[in-house]
């Protein structure tokens, strides 16, 4: 770390999210616009020059010098992330874990890997793995009406609500990742939510809505197996999803159609629809 | 049909390195050790917490049939205390089962169902990388190089590797 530490940084730039603070520098200020792009959202300038991790972006490229390429650095504390020729490559790395360690690190809040939307005053959230349709049911949740929360986290805090962690949608298609920008979804909510509902839906083209509601038990170690600072602070992971799962149903199965499930949901929710215990 | 069984020595209920949380009368168990979540059903709680290293699984019994007011043999709750055992929640090895005539497994589900149940239902914990967003293989391969959207994202498959541009000829490849 001291070797680092010395080698020249052109600027740099504190933030806390989520009450993580986070230091980044760099050797090329230009660059320092494209990583607070990248930033958590929710990032706030800090007060303090003081941070919980220092993220250090010492970007290469040619050498005028000589006829050499040099790599892009990238490092945590004195972690190194990444050494690559591709810049993107190394500030997609940075985005990833500056998001991670926030979700494991924030203080008084359990990240759980889900998609949130907002429903008259509650909140609906939908965890899963990568690929289980996540980020697709919340964009259709949210052209049914539903107020964009994130497609990414749950931030659940001590009294079982959901705060709004609004990165850009993330909708995969075509073999890419289109990102949308949640003021192109209506805009993303800002105040806490009760979670009233929460729905591990796994897509499956043939699959028929008939969702099963587990016990309250069975429910936390749903939400369990998706959040990120479970081993870590078992003991404030485990209070806050037994508190969610004892106010709000828990229901898993296959959905086909976003469309269809979103307005299912959403009835659930209202409580026009019953679910199978 | 049946089988025989013995259950083993009376076994004690772990109580250290774990974080016991209740909710809706089922019994949540976090295991600090082995990091894994355990859910026991209310029956199998009680059996858990009365597991105090003399009563046999027969006494066990006979204050279960007590308490619910139904019968309850000691074949049921072996069945907890065994199920109990293999999610690491008692001091010592597994129990055995040797020696007397034990129910059919159907025949023991439909006793256990009359007590409400005596499910153990257990997961592994994810660390912070398993929990958070990756991208397949398969996806990661299908990106043409240069692709921005290949920016290093973790792979799902492949732990330790990234989703990376570099080194990896027409697509994107998962790499270290």
């Amino acid at each position: 770390m001291e070797k680092l530490d010395r080698l020249g940084w052109a600027d740099g730039l504190n933030v806390v999210a989520y009450g993580v603070r986070i230091g980044v520098r760099t050797n090329r200020p230009e660059v320092l616009e494209r990583v607070a792009a990248l930033l958590p959202p929710g990032s706030r300038p800090a007060a303090g020059p003081v941070s919980d991790r220092i993220v250090s972006v010492l970007v290469g490229g040619p050498d005028p010098g000589r006829n050499v390429r040099r790599f892009h650095l990238l490092y945590s504390d004195a972690l190194m992330l990444a050494r690559t020729h591709d810049l993107e490559e190394a500030l997609g790395r940075l985005a990833d874990h500056l998001q991670l360690y926030v979700a494991e690190a924030a203080p008084r809040r359990v990240f759980v890997h889900a998609g949130v939307v907002g429903w008259r005053g509650r909140a609906i959230v939908l965890p899963g793995v990568s690929y289980s349709g996540k980020s697709t049911l919340v964009a259709a949740l949210v052209a049914a009406g539903a107020t964009y929360y994130s497609d990414e986290y749950a931030v659940l805090d001590g009294r079982g609500r959901v705060h709004p962690f609004p990165r850009a949608l993330q909708s995969r298609a075509h073999g890419g990742t289109r990102s949308i920008d949640p003021e192109a979804l209506g805009g993303a909510g800002t105040d806490p939510l009760p979670v009233r509902l929460v729905a591990a839906l796994r897509y499956s083209p043939r699959a028929r809505w008939r969702p099963r509601r587990l016990t309250a038990g069975a429910g936390v170690l749903e939400m369990l197996a998706h959040a990120v600072p479970a081993r870590g602070r078992p003991r404030e992971v485990l209070a806050t999803l037994r508190r969610v799962a004892s106010v709000a149903p828990v229901i898993t199965g296959g959905r086909a159609e976003a469309a269809e499930a979103a307005q299912r949901l959403l009835a659930t929710l209202d409580g026009a629809v019953g679910v199978t215990r | 049909m049946t089988r025989k069984v013995t259950w083993a020595p009376p076994r004690r209920a772990r109580r250290s390195d774990l974080v016991v949380e209740e909710v809706g009368g089922e019994t949540l168990v976090y295991d600090l050790e082995r990091h894994r979540a355990h859910c026991l059903s209310a029956t199998a709680a009680w059996v858990w917490r009365h597991c105090d290293g003399k009563s046999t699984a027969a006494e066990l019994a006979r204050r279960l049939s007590r308490k619910t007011g139904r019968e309850v043999g000691e074949d049921v709750v072996g069945v907890a205390l065994h199920r109990l055992a293999r999610a690491r929640l008692l001091d010592g090895a597994a129990p055995a089962a040797e020696g007397r005539t034990l129910a059919s497994r159907r025949e023991l589900l439909r006793k256990a169902a009359l007590i409400g149940g005596l499910s153990v239902l257990s997961i592994a914990a994810p660390s912070a990388g398993q929990a958070a967003t990756c991208i397949t293989r398969a996806a990661c391969e299908a990106l043409v190089n240069g692709n921005p959207t290949c920016a290093g994202q973790p792979c799902c498959d492949v732990a330790g590797k990234f989703c990376r541009s570099q080194g990896c000829g027409q697509t994107c490849c998962c790499h270290v």
